[in-house]
């Protein structure tokens, strides 16, 4: 026990000391929330503007077709009459984000009852409401081509209907606050990567990092036995996963007020009871991680070799959630016997501020632990190996 | 006190060592002196319980490595090729660490790191962080950390690797030092003139064997040689040439 604690100080007074390690360990876990909430912010604002907001409509040769400016206007869109020599250029260079160009026959065609044809010049390239702007500017003249086609049917003497036999009518039962949620959902993976990402650096330095420096050799020779070394590296790794997720949650704490959820009529906050409730349960996978980590890394020889093969493992982590979600799985106590995805799922409850199913957290708890348990036993086998050393 | 017998070892088909038998006195310098590549560093390994041999048996203060490891690493101190200090702790607490892995804990570990920078003149450097310090300043620090828990076998491996006059005379003086205090000290060299100057018993050893065990005089008496130089190179043997 002594041993397993003088082990677990060094290790961590170490990699403390390094402003590197500190850095990278701790940096998503501290701007991870800001970058949730700014994307949180960006989709709750995109997804409101849909209620009908005001756009601009840049229009050359609009005086034309003063009746399709006039059917525009009247469904809010601000139409700004413009002379472009090059509406393109306007586009590409990015002082116009829609410019709809009506040809100088226009009138004439319409007249005839001719067909007309209308560019709508836009840049799918560029990230924001263009693309919205897009799709109601489309719409609108659409519904407005087909106002006039049923007139010149209706001139005929023709029943306007024959021409749409089929109508579709479209419900999306999502509510704006659903679709934040959709985001929301995103937070766990984050954090299953913060968790890890705490360990990360001090795990490669524990291990292949003293390999590297030559002073594994003396320290194995001392007597200290290869448990404590081994539960000392590990439970140093833990530290820095739990001072990882600490820090996030205190940061997604402070930075959750300032996403405009109260938009949507939600109310999302947590508090420290909730903080607390899933530091509880990510405990489990805090140590999991450790051990994944020391394992994986104890097999290289360099603290380069090791940082390739971690950036894959890290990704390990992830894959129980990616594949659950893919095959829309419902979280059942079996699936909780899977590590990571049945934290992350206790995870979502726990933020939503829905019960926790008690045989679930059990079940979660106990197969994670044994999963760690299998790790712990698997790095102190390799550390009595002597080919360790290299 | 330190009694090997028929040590072999192999690394997948390279035979490192085979058949080391060799005793070292407790209050005697004993020289393990070869070629690169001879085996001593493989010798030294085992003895200090990081290699398991293949063949052979080795006792420390009677107890049996393989077997007692434990009680063996208390026995010794292990000063090796690459002294392996932690760069981002201070020479103390590079000591301290292990001191603390040898059980010692609060004032006796204190007084006993006291002791060992008075008596390695390591008070300029004992504070600050080991990144930076000289090859002589790492060899100092390494041997104070080796010697924490006062152990009565000391194995230093190479120790003068890299190191300038100064510092080397300063190592010879606590080899020496070593010595007086009656410990058991095994060191390993491919230095013909550090041997001569240090150790009264000497085991040569060439491509994994030995070639001579006994003391300075002896070997100076078997080869027929009144140079040690000349006596060395015979010894090992062409197959070291």
């Amino acid at each position: 026990m002594n041993q397993f604690l003088v082990v677990l100080t060094k290790e961590c007074r170490d990699n403390v000391r390094d402003r590197r390690t500190i850095l990278a360990s701790f940096s998503l876990a501290v701007l991870g929330p800001a970058l949730f909430i700014g994307l949180m912010t960006f989709v709750l604002n995109t997804t409101l503007g849909e209620a009908r907001e005001a756009f601009r409509l840049a229009v050359v040769g609009g005086e034309h077709a003063p009746t399709l400016l006039n059917h525009l206007r009247r469904h809010n869109v601000t139409v700004a009459e413009v002379e472009l020599a090059d509406p393109q250029q306007a586009v590409r260079d990015g002082t116009e984000s829609l410019v709809l160009v009506i040809d100088a026959d226009y009138g004439e065609r319409y007249r005839q009852g001719q067909v007309n044809a209308l560019t709508l010049i836009h840049d799918s390239a560029r990230f924001g409401t263009a693309r919205r702007d897009l799709m109601l500017a489309r719409e609108m003249i659409q519904s407005y081509g087909r106002k006039l086609g049923v007139l010149r049917l209706q001139l005929r003497g023709v029943d306007p209907t024959l021409t749409t036999p089929l109508r579709v009518v479209e419900v999306d039962t999502a509510t704006p606050a659903a679709r934040a949620l959709t985001i929301l959902a995103t937070l766990p993976y984050l954090l299953v990567l913060v968790i890890f990402m705490g360990g990360f650096y001090l795990a490669i330095d524990a291990t292949a990092g003293e390999r590297e420096h030559g002073s594994l050799e003396p320290l194995l020779s001392q007597p200290v036995s290869r448990i404590a070394l081994v539960l000392g590296k590990i439970g140093a790794a833990s530290v820095f996963s739990a001072i990882s997720l600490l820090l996030f949650l205190a940061s997604l704490a402070a930075s959750l007020p300032l996403a405009p959820f109260h938009r949507v009529g939600m109310s999302l906050q947590i508090g420290f009871a909730e903080c607390a409730a899933i530091f509880a349960v990510a405990v489990p996978l805090i140590v999991l991680g450790a051990a994944l980590l020391t394992v994986v890394a104890s097999f290289a020889r360099t603290y380069k070799e090791a940082q390739t093969y971690l950036t894959i493992v890290i990704l390990v982590p992830t894959l129980p959630l990616i594949i659950t979600q893919m095959l829309d799985l419902r979280p059942t106590t079996m699936l909780m016997l899977l590590p990571s995805f049945s934290q992350a799922s206790l995870i979502t409850r726990i933020i939503e501020g829905s019960a926790l199913p008690w045989a679930h957290v059990a079940a979660s708890v106990a197969a994670t632990a044994v999963a760690a348990a299998a790790l712990i036993w698997l790095a102190v086998a390799l550390y009595r190996r002597e080919r360790l050393l290299g | 006190m330190i009694d090997v017998r028929g040590l072999g070892k192999r690394f997948g088909r390279v035979q490192a060592i085979d058949d080391i038998s060799f005793g070292a006195a407790d209050g005697r310098i004993t020289a393990l002196l070869g070629p690169n590549g001879a085996g001593k560093s493989t010798t030294l390994r085992i003895l200090a319980t990081v290699l398991k041999p293949d063949a052979g048996s080795a006792r420390i203060d009677g107890h049996e490595i393989g077997t007692e490891d434990d009680a063996v690493r208390r026995q010794i101190g292990v000063l090796p090729h690459r002294p392996g200090l932690y760069d981002r702790l201070t020479a103390r607490e590079n000591i301290a660490y292990f001191g603390a892995l040898h059980g010692m804990r609060g004032e006796r570990l204190e007084h006993r790191i006291d002791d060992l920078v008075r008596h390695f003149d390591m008070s300029d450097f004992a504070h600050r962080r080991v990144a930076g310090f000289s090859q002589g300043q790492r060899i100092k620090v390494a041997l104070a950390r080796a010697l924490v828990h006062d152990p009565r076998n000391v194995l230093l491996d190479e120790p003068t690797n890299g190191l300038d006059v100064m510092a080397t005379r300063a190592l010879r003086e606590s080899v020496l030092a070593l010595k007086a205090e009656g410990r058991c000290v095994v060191f390993s060299s491919h230095v013909m003139q550090e041997v001569a100057s240090l150790c009264e018993d000497v085991i040569i050893i060439g491509a994994g064997r030995v070639r001579f065990a006994g003391t300075l005089t002896e070997l100076l008496e078997v080869s027929g040689k009144a140079d040690l130089e000349e006596a060395f190179i015979r010894l090992i043997g062409p197959s070291a040439a």
